[in-house]
């Protein structure tokens, strides 16, 4: 179902009137309903691949919920003794596991790209909303239990509504069990203040992804359909235009599905928290797609830093090079492989395995250079505080994240590098104005774009400086409350990208 | 206590664990210090540590990270 339909509302509305109507111990009834249904407008391969997670993961936790009990019941000698063959049967279970889920998610994403590139038969699979999502957060339910941080949900509709509830569905986030699923079964009902801000999320959210992003798609998609026929100078608008387009694109979707969940009175973590005022890329990252961010930190960077073969990569690079460089190696070459998983992450082509490259070589890169750059900060008199330097760091910030977004739109890598190369070497200033008219952007578009930034800049510095928008907002009367609905609502219907192609989501095909 | 804060300093010359009591929740440390810490103290006191102790509460200031170091050697 897309979410910038009218269809959506009218869901939305049927789903909460159900949720309310319910006795509070049967609400979460009407969460899996809702979710199974919308996820049933995907069709039944869809169905099918979110059914098989969902059983692999309940199976397997439920087995490594049987182990943890097991040897918690035995005395500390025998726990002692124990630990070896316990931790060879957890990683065993939970292996197979992961065996399952990220097989079929190769298969399904992966597969056809790898096969063409190796000369195999593609399976032609489509490609359900949010399956990287639901499989990563099933995963991550699996590695707590595991773990022994969270006991397994042994009741089967109940894990089945924390997997597949319907607002995650378009574009995550990657929710814990542990935060999302109590909120999920609670029953409770939202409040009158609940209700306002949901719907006030949602307003912005859509705002920002049928005004901003919408009318920017219109010239990225026209430029890379055929870039080889634009000069440099529009390219680069176009590449501007994509990154302006994802921002609100993905920020919108975030919005719109915390404030769709939120009039059920259930907060979804936090997923992007105003990347542009990032400082360095590393923090980008730690800004952009939060929930992935900590996936990759908590189940593939630290038990990847903390492994054996990392452990005697440890030694190595100390005993041989000695100093900070052999003491920050290992920890390099994680962070470098992580970045790299995340590139190949968002797709399955050549461009985002450069992508993953491009972002893992240069953060890796800032890591080891850190001393010198310390050093060099220290021979100049930098003030680190000042907010001249730190205009600087999100500058330089907001141009290596502006390159790497030439990687990640184009459909092939050559592309992407013939793209690069006419912004330096063929830009034609004089050509971009006419260029831009030409491919269907009017100037009321330029300026609409360039107002909804602006607004979006403003609102993410006051929320910078600890301004709380939706708060300050509540403590104003309610005509004013309301007028914050009405305006965006307004502003939408008559500015936004209705019923165009640009209602789908960039990271609803991931 | 001072063996510790020497191998910290080492680690993360820019932050003064003397005085800082929330380094992972103001944002002063980030995983990829953690990491690092963890590493070198796990070189220097010759103690393992897992993924699970790899969590807020053991990286909170120089005294949490000490605690966790004399656990991890009760072991």
């Amino acid at each position: 179902m897309d979410i910038t339909s009218w269809r959506f509302p009218v869901f939305l509305l049927a789903a909460l009137a159900a949720y309310v109507l319910l006795p509070q111990n049967r609400r979460w009834w009407a969460l899996l309903a809702a979710s199974l249904l919308f996820y049933a407008c995907g069709g039944a391969a869809a169905m099918a691949y979110l059914g098989v997670t969902a059983a692999a993961t309940y199976i397997g936790a439920l087995l490594l919920q049987r182990l943890n009990d097991r040897r918690a019941a035995m005395d500390q000698e025998a726990r002692r003794a124990s630990r070896r063959a316990h931790d060879r049967k957890r990683h065993l279970t939970a292996g197979a596991v992961c065996c399952v889920c990220f097989g079929m998610l190769f298969a399904v994403k992966y597969w056809d790209s790898t096969a063409s590139a190796l000369g195999l038969r593609p399976l032609g699979l489509v490609v359900p909303v949010g399956i990287s999502f639901y499989i990563f957060q099933s995963v991550g339910y699996v590695l707590d239990v595991s773990r022994g941080k969270i006991r397994a949900q042994r009741d089967p509709a109940k894990y089945l509504l924390f997997v597949s509830f319907f607002p995650q569905m378009v574009q995550g986030p990657i929710d814990s069990f542990g935060h999302l699923s109590p909120q999920l079964l609670s029953g409770r009902k939202p409040d009158a203040d609940e209700l306002r801000d949901g719907i006030q999320l949602m307003m912005w959210g859509f705002f920002k992804k049928l005004v901003i992003a919408g009318r920017a798609a219109t010239v990225v998609d026209a430029v890379y359909s055929d870039a080889g026929a634009y000069p440099g100078s529009v390219i680069a608008f176009a590449v501007l235009m994509y990154t302006v387009e994802l921002y609100c694109d993905f920020s919108g979707g975030i919005d719109i599905v915390r404030g769709a969940a939120g009039l059920f009175g259930i907060e979804l973590a936090e997923n992007f928290r105003r990347p542009i005022f990032a400082l360095s890329l590393a923090e980008f990252w730690r800004r952009w797609h939060i929930t992935l961010g900590e996936w990759m930190k908590n189940y593939v960077f630290y038990p990847l830093s903390l492994s054996g073969a990392f452990a005697a990569l440890g030694r190595f690079s100390r005993k041989h090079l000695g100093g900070m460089a052999g003491r920050i190696l290992p920890t390099s070459l994680a962070t470098f492989i992580v970045y790299f998983i995340i590139g190949i992450w968002h797709g399955a082509n050549l461009t985002f395995l450069a992508f993953g490259l491009y972002n893992g070589v240069i953060i890796t890169s800032s890591i080891l250079l850190a001393p010198l750059w310390s050093r060099l900060k220290k021979a100049l008199r930098v003030r680190e505080d000042s907010g001249a330097y730190k205009l600087f760091c999100m500058a330089r910030t907001s141009a290596v994240v502006f390159v790497g977004r030439y990687l990640t739109r184009a459909p092939w890598l050559k592309m992407s590098l013939i793209m690069l190369w006419r912004t330096v070497f063929d830009f034609h200033r004089r050509r971009l104005i006419p260029g831009i008219l030409a491919l269907g952007m009017s100037w009321t578009d330029l300026v609409v774009v360039g107002l909804g930034c602006a607004a979006v800049l403003t609102v993410e510095a006051l929320q910078e400086r600890g301004v709380r928008i939706r708060k300050t907002l509540a403590s104003k009367g309610a005509l004013v409350q309301w007028l914050f609905i009405f305006i965006p609502l307004t502003v939408i219907l008559l500015f936004g990208a209705l019923g165009g192609g640009g209602s789908e989501f960039i990271y609803g095909r991931i | 206590m001072d063996k510790l804060i020497e191998i910290l300093r080492s680690v993360c010359p820019d932050v003064d664990f003397e005085t800082e009591t929330d380094l992972v929740g103001s944002g002063i440390l980030t995983s990829l210090d953690i990491v690092m810490i963890v590493s070198e103290l796990m070189a220097e006191y010759d103690v393992k540590l897992d993924v699970d102790d790899l969590v807020p509460e053991n990286f909170m200031n120089a005294g949490t990270i000490h605690a966790l170091i004399e656990r991890a050697g009760s072991k």
